[in-house]
């Protein structure tokens, strides 16, 4: 196969004969900004944790209250960190795999400065209390439709990247980031356009749809696309199986979006519609356990490789988390199980190991992967990237698992109703403690994080990577 | 078939869209033709069918009132939804008599729904006339005044602005009322 580098790896020398020289111009861009709001709005996501410890921190401060930060953390995070750094990993795989050149930088580049005036956008209005009242879907209009204009160049430039492609057979990688872009395409706009022309009931199974498919088609398929792609990578060990990824990838295509109604089990939607999104909830197993063992088997033999791979490590995390979170899922769909921990703070604890656990996971992993890369030079510490994780990973597992054991907790005292419900708020205090120092400790795996990646690009360290 | 899909990416697309757009339309277009209750605006006038009532449209006040709920984001923390549980019906009751179950035709002028996804702060779904004014004047001010260990914000840029004040408390009165669940008629105001 031909041999392909990213330019800055060729020092400014002339490049190997034959070998194909990536600009990578339009991915620098991306993760860089994707891992400063990482930074930015893990602050924010500190200062709300605080104030569950702390209710009348910073009170009386209207654009610092807990209703307008926390709409700034949810699509900070989501937007602004990780699907930033999706689509610029995104930028970094696809020409690879294709081996061809991105179709066009210039276009890539735009892109990444449309992206962050978006989020500069969203931070502004959603602190002023300009928020259209959906969850996920806060960002007011104009924003949105810019939102779609950035997916439209984004999405023209990776098709026409992979219609140029010299290899025939696409890696599914490839399959999991053109899933990303349609399906994301109509679950964005369903969720916030098709909204517009619905009421009560009927607009919060649109809102439902949304919320739910914005985790499992947009962060899920592009999630795993980086995983399928990086696993095999940093471990230099084959895909265990092609045909089980297929599996994985169509059972995904079609089950995943029967089930937005099970965000509102046992309220006021009909019982059928109920009915079906649970029983498409636990055939989510199908396409999780796919993938999982696939990623499993194919680190068979290999797992010491973990003791020395910073991404390695958060990769296998990851899978971890994705099939722990993915078992919950199914699980409290279900409506016994529903009616004790829906609407707790287990459900917070299961968020996060989804967004942070699993897909921030894998987004970190890419990118410690890909920054020597891109930058042509030695990752600024391994030591640090080290520490990183085991901040993240403590931080996580402590914030995870408190939170589930709080929320049951909560859910079965508000199962006996001669509990008074300010008695269930008490009791959570400890919980919401031990929250936030775990909410710190991930904050310093950020900060360690981000340090590194920005230290790597800005440093003076010339070594190349190896 | 699926096979094909490996080689040709106009081919995988095309048919990961048509999985997609099954479940996509049969979630999302299909239920409200099939289920017309969540269209319907909530009236009934025979108590033999459970608590009667009509559903009226907010006025401006209360609208404006909706409108600060939602621009301070109470709805992270407060859901508006009393659930097929028992659990709901009895705690959300009060004064010995259960809350009726929330249904979708109670809800067919609500626009952003406001039904939440979290329980930080118990279900509003029938808070209308739960409280007086005074009361809620307290709470906002600072809810630890009133409930201790309350973990709800402090809002006194709402209390010191009565126009916003009486607009909120307007719509919160409003909750839950289209059904005349309380035999008593003992509203506060
Ligand atoms: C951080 C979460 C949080 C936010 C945000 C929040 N609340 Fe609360 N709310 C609570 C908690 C906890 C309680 C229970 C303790 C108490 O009464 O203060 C509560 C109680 C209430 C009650 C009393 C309900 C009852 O049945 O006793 C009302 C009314 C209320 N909140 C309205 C609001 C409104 C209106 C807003 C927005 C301006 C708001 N809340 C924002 C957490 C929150």
């Amino acid at each position: 196969m031909q041999e392909q580098i990213s330019k800055a790896e060729t020092g400014g020398a002339p490049s190997p004969a034959g070998a194909l020289v990536h600009d990578d111009t339009t991915a620098r861009w991306f993760i860089v900004s994707s891992v400063a709001y990482f930074f930015i709005v893990g602050i924010i996501a500190v200062l709300i944790a605080a104030k569950f410890v702390w209710p009348d921190l910073m009170g009386t401060i209207p654009w610092l209250t807990y209703g307008r930060l926390r709409p700034l953390h949810v699509n900070g995070m989501l937007f602004g960190w990780l699907l930033a750094a999706d689509m610029g990993l995104t930028y970094y795989i696809i020409p690879r795999l294709c081996g061809v050149k991105l179709w066009s930088e210039k276009l890539g580049l735009a892109t990444a400065v449309l992206w962050n005036f978006i989020i500069l956008g969203a931070v502004v209005s959603l602190l002023t209390g300009w928020n259209q009242g959906w969850e996920y879907a806060e960002l007011p209009m104009f924003l949105d439709v810019l939102v779609v204009v950035a997916w439209i160049m984004f999405g023209a430039n990776i098709f026409m990247t992979i219609s140029q492609r010299k290899y025939e057979a696409m890696y599914v990688s490839i399959w999991y980031i053109m899933g990303t872009i349609v399906w994301t395409a109509f679950v964005y706009l369903t969720g916030n356009f098709a909204t517009l022309f619905a009421t009560g009931t009927n607009q919060a199974n649109l809102n439902w749809m949304y919320v739910h498919n914005a985790v499992g088609l947009i962060f899920t398929p592009v999630g795993l696309a980086i995983a399928y792609y990086m696993i095999p990578r940093s471990s230099n060990t084959p895909l265990y199986s092609h045909k089980l990824s297929m599996v994985g990838f169509w059972s995904l295509a079609f089950v995943y979006v029967w089930t937005g109604a099970h965000h509102m089990i046992h309220g006021p939607i009909s019982q059928w519609l109920q009915t079906i999104a649970i029983a498409f909830s636990v055939m989510l197993l199908i396409p999780v356990w796919a993938a999982v063992y696939n990623f499993f088997a194919t680190m068979k033999g290999q797992w010491h490789q973990l003791r020395e791979s910073v991404p390695l490590k958060f990769l296998m995390s990851g899978v971890v988390f994705y099939l722990l979170t993915c078992f919950q899922g199914p699980m409290h769909s279900l409506r016994t199980v529903s009616a004790i921990v829906s609407k707790t703070d287990w459900i917070p604890g299961h968020a996060h190991m989804a967004v942070l656990g699993t897909f921030s996971f894998f987004a970190i992993a890419g990118i410690y992967f890909a920054v020597p890369r891109l930058w042509g030079k030695a990752l600024h510490s391994e030591a640090l990237a080290n520490w990183s994780y085991w901040m993240m990973m403590i931080g996580g597992l402590g914030f995870f698992v408190t939170l589930w054991l709080g929320g049951f907790w909560q859910g079965w005292q508000w199962n006996n109703w001669s509990i008074p419900f300010i008695d269930t708020v008490v009791a959570l205090k400890p919980i919401w403690v031990v929250r936030f120092f775990s909410g710190v400790l991930i904050f310093v795996g950020i900060v360690m994080f981000a340090y590194n990646v920005l230290a790597t690009a800005l440093g003076a360290k010339e070594e190349p990577a190896v | 078939m699926l096979k094909k899909a490996d080689n040709n990416a106009l081919w995988a697309v095309i048919a990961s869209l048509v999985l997609f757009l099954i479940g996509g339309l049969l979630t999302t277009v299909v239920p409200p033709l099939v289920d017309t209750s969540w269209s319907k605006p909530f009236e009934n006038t025979d108590p033999a069918k459970g608590p009667t009532g009509k559903l009226v449209k907010l006025n401006a006040q209360q609208l404006q009132g909706r409108a600060i709920y939602i621009r301070e984001g109470c709805w992270y923390c407060h859901t508006q939804q009393v659930r097929t549980l028992l659990a709901d019906t009895k705690r959300y009751g009060w004064r010995g008599v259960d809350a009726p179950i929330s249904t979708p035709d109670e809800f067919v002028n609500d626009s952003p729904h406001m039904f939440g996804t979290k329980r930080t702060g118990p279900d509003l779904a029938r808070v209308g006339g739960k409280y007086d004014e005074q009361w809620h004047r307290t709470h906002f001010r600072n809810p630890r005044d009133l409930v201790k260990g309350s973990v709800m914000p402090p809002y006194p840029w709402i209390v010191n602005n009565p126009v916003e004040f009486q607009a909120l408390v307007a719509y919160l009165q409003t909750l839950g009322r289209a059904k005349d669940w309380r035999p008593a008629n003992d509203y506060e105001k």
